[in-house]
């Protein structure tokens, strides 16, 4: 099939972010040992790298980190199944304040705290999955913020628990904390950690049933129901899975920050910038969500330091530029090159025009 | 006043599937331009809303015309990026140009309340606000009932393949939206800034408003989205005297889950886009 054909020119199939067939021809890069090769020389660098930096630099790796992990943890619902998802801060804003709160109230040591957080984050989202994946497109996206937001204002309501718009601070002084602050160099291996699991994740669904099975969802639900495949709880299983990563990944960035505050976890800006990642790198794949998570955050990071009054200025013409030039993602963009030898910015430009 | 930015925003979603995150940013747009006026010439902000109104429908067109245009067929994704993208550049423009202070402008009358029987106050510019929101509302119901403009609108939303067919420009169409959207922003914006303070900060929380205000009152339903804008407005006041805290918020976002659960074509009730939203 050619790329002519595959872009929904009839406006009616709003939510086909990769309209590509599954079975689409591979380039060599990514069959799956190779690609699983790479993956793990990349995760043997990082760790190298780490005794490269100096300890500013190791802060904003670690953030780096954590957004291709989040970015990862989105692609699950939102490009893979297709699910347009914009709570999805609400599920990283739930694993911290849940890790916040067994630390803080319970003493409970952090590596019990990060899975019970995961695992709250995954069967809350099943249990809001449940009546909201029936929903489609604007309606999920608009329903997922609502769950978000309230989530955010339930947290800042509880102030005995929470400790409401104040903030709470997880105890890392020696001897009364249940597990002591692990260092930057610690949390740079966490992160680390938990955004290799996170794309390892995507890199095994790419290739199993289950995961061709969210794609199929993807282009065409009935359809998908039509062949056999049990829709809702393929739905549900993307879903949970992909809060409960995020969930973790926000139980380690609450740890990480000590004082976590219901603004910052629950920031709506979060949620925008994963899906901005997913979808300048390239929403449906393994590498995609990785090269945007790091475009975008070395970008913003850089940015901030050569122009400190308008860095967010120019990040926002970045992706406006970003998303007019290569509305498909760096991901598509480079294997279409690769198969149709068209390099032409300009065609990608006509493909979505009016 | 809160149901025209609603207004606007329902009208993009619903004419052309696009959440328009950066609506919040014309609102502002529009109060800051009210707000020279008013610092330069004296102009009374109500009715700066005009000359807001026009600039930012203005701007709406152009951007719709030469940017959004381009991406209009893509994914959901896509358009919600791009406006992203505008967002934060329009906002972070007008904390460079204006600072992020907030302003608010001063009018001689605003404040005083008109007193009604049983010590019910209303606030002079609040009244304005409000009867000029239902008036302009009222206007484009008419326009969009009577005037081949407005159907032109209207019919492209529901199909743009026929539309184009019956000779209809979709792109011109867009631009017109767009810019209409933006300008109702615009005058709401010089509203805002005489009955309360503005920062560019707020522009995220303009958004987030005509968002659940479009849902509660119905996707791309426009009298609708004025309801909805209303209703969350009551609440919101209401319910911030009967409740602890700003726990009223999180009421809201649950009965917005909630409606969108049971009943996604909005209270109002016409399912008039929700028929044909999404395949």
């Amino acid at each position: 099939m050619s790329v002519q054909q595959t872009p929904a020119a009839d406006g009616g199939s709003h939510f086909v972010v990769n309209a590509r067939p599954a079975d689409a021809p591979r380039s060599s890069l990514s069959s799956p040992l190779v690609g699983w090769a790479l993956g793990g020389l990349a995760l043997l660098l990082a760790f190298g790298l780490l005794t490269q930096l100096y300890t500013g630099q190791v802060r904003t790796v670690t953030t780096i980190y954590m957004f291709v992990g989040l970015a990862s943890a989105w692609n699950l619902i939102g490009g893979f199944t297709g699910y347009a998802c914009f709570g999805q801060v609400g599920f990283f804003g739930l694993g911290g304040y849940t890790t916040a709160v067994l630390m803080t109230h319970g003493g409970v040591s952090f590596w019990l705290a990060l899975p019970l957080s995961a695992a709250l984050g995954g069967a809350f989202a099943a249990l809001v999955g449940w009546p909201l994946l029936r929903l489609k497109g604007h309606y999920f996206a608009v329903a997922t913020l609502g769950v978000a937001e309230g989530l955010r204002e339930v947290v800042i309501n509880l102030p005995e628990l929470t400790g409401g718009g104040g903030g709470i601070s997880i105890p890392t002084a020696v001897g009364k904390a249940p597990t002591p602050w692990l260092g930057n160099d610690g949390f740079y291996m966490l992160f680390l950690l938990l955004a290799a699991a996170c794309v390892a994740v995507a890199g095994v669904l790419i290739r199993v049933r289950a995961g061709y099975g969210l794609r199929a969802i993807h282009q065409d639900e009935d359809a998908a129901a039509a062949i056999g495949i049990h829709v809702t709880r393929a739905k549900l299983a993307a879903f949970a899975g992909s809060a409960a990563l995020t969930a973790a990944i926000g139980s380690a960035y609450a740890f990480q920050q000590v004082t976590i505050f219901p603004e910052r976890l629950f920031d709506v800006h979060l949620t925008v910038l994963m899906v901005v990642m997913v979808v300048i790198g390239g929403a449906g794949s393994v590498i995609g969500p990785v090269v945007g998570a790091v475009a975008i955050a070395f970008a913003s990071e850089w940015l901030r330091q050569r122009l400190p009054q308008g860095h967010a200025f120019a990040l926002g013409l970045l992706i406006v530029l970003a998303v007019i030039l290569m509305p498909q993602g760096f991901r598509h963009y480079v294997g279409d090159v690769l198969r149709e030898r068209r390099f032409s910015l300009l065609d990608n430009v006509r493909r979505y025009r009016l | 006043m809160f149901g025209l930015i609603a207004v606007g925003f329902s009208l993009v979603w619903g004419v052309m599937h696009i959440v328009n995150l950066s609506h919040g940013a014309f609102v502002l747009l529009g109060a800051y331009l009210a707000w020279q006026l008013n610092v330069y010439f004296g102009l009374d902000p109500f009715l700066g809303m005009l000359p807001a109104g026009l600039a930012l429908f203005a701007l709406g067109y152009g951007l719709q015309r030469g940017l959004i245009n381009l991406v209009v067929n893509a994914p959901i994704f896509i358009t919600l990026l791009l406006t992203f993208g505008l967002e934060l550049l329009l906002v972070n423009g007008l904390i460079l140009v204006f600072t992020a202070d907030y302003r608010a402008i001063p009018t001689s009358y605003a404040a005083h309340s008109l007193i009604l029987p049983g010590d019910v106050r209303v606030p002079f510019g609040r009244l304005l606000a409000a009867v000029l929101a239902i008036g302009v509302t009222a206007l484009l119901g008419y326009v969009f009932k009577r005037t081949r403009t407005g159907l032109a609108i209207l019919a492209t939303g529901m199909d743009r393949g026929a539309a184009r067919l019956m000779g209809i420009s979709a792109r011109h169409v867009y631009a017109l939206t767009y810019g209409l959207a933006a300008g109702l922003a615009g005058a709401a914006g010089a509203a805002v800034g005489a009955v309360s303070t503005f920062s560019p900060a707020d522009a995220g929380r303009f958004t987030l408003f005509s968002f659940v205000a479009a849902v509660l009152g119905g996707l791309g339903n426009t009298s609708g989205a004025l309801l909805g804008g209303l209703l969350l407005g009551l609440v919101e006041a209401w319910g911030g005297q009967l409740l602890p805290g700003t726990l009223i918020n999180a009421v809201a976002f649950g009965v917005l889950v909630v409606v969108l659960a049971v009943r996604p074509q909005g209270l109002a009730g016409k399912a008039f886009y929700a028929s044909r939203v999404e395949v």
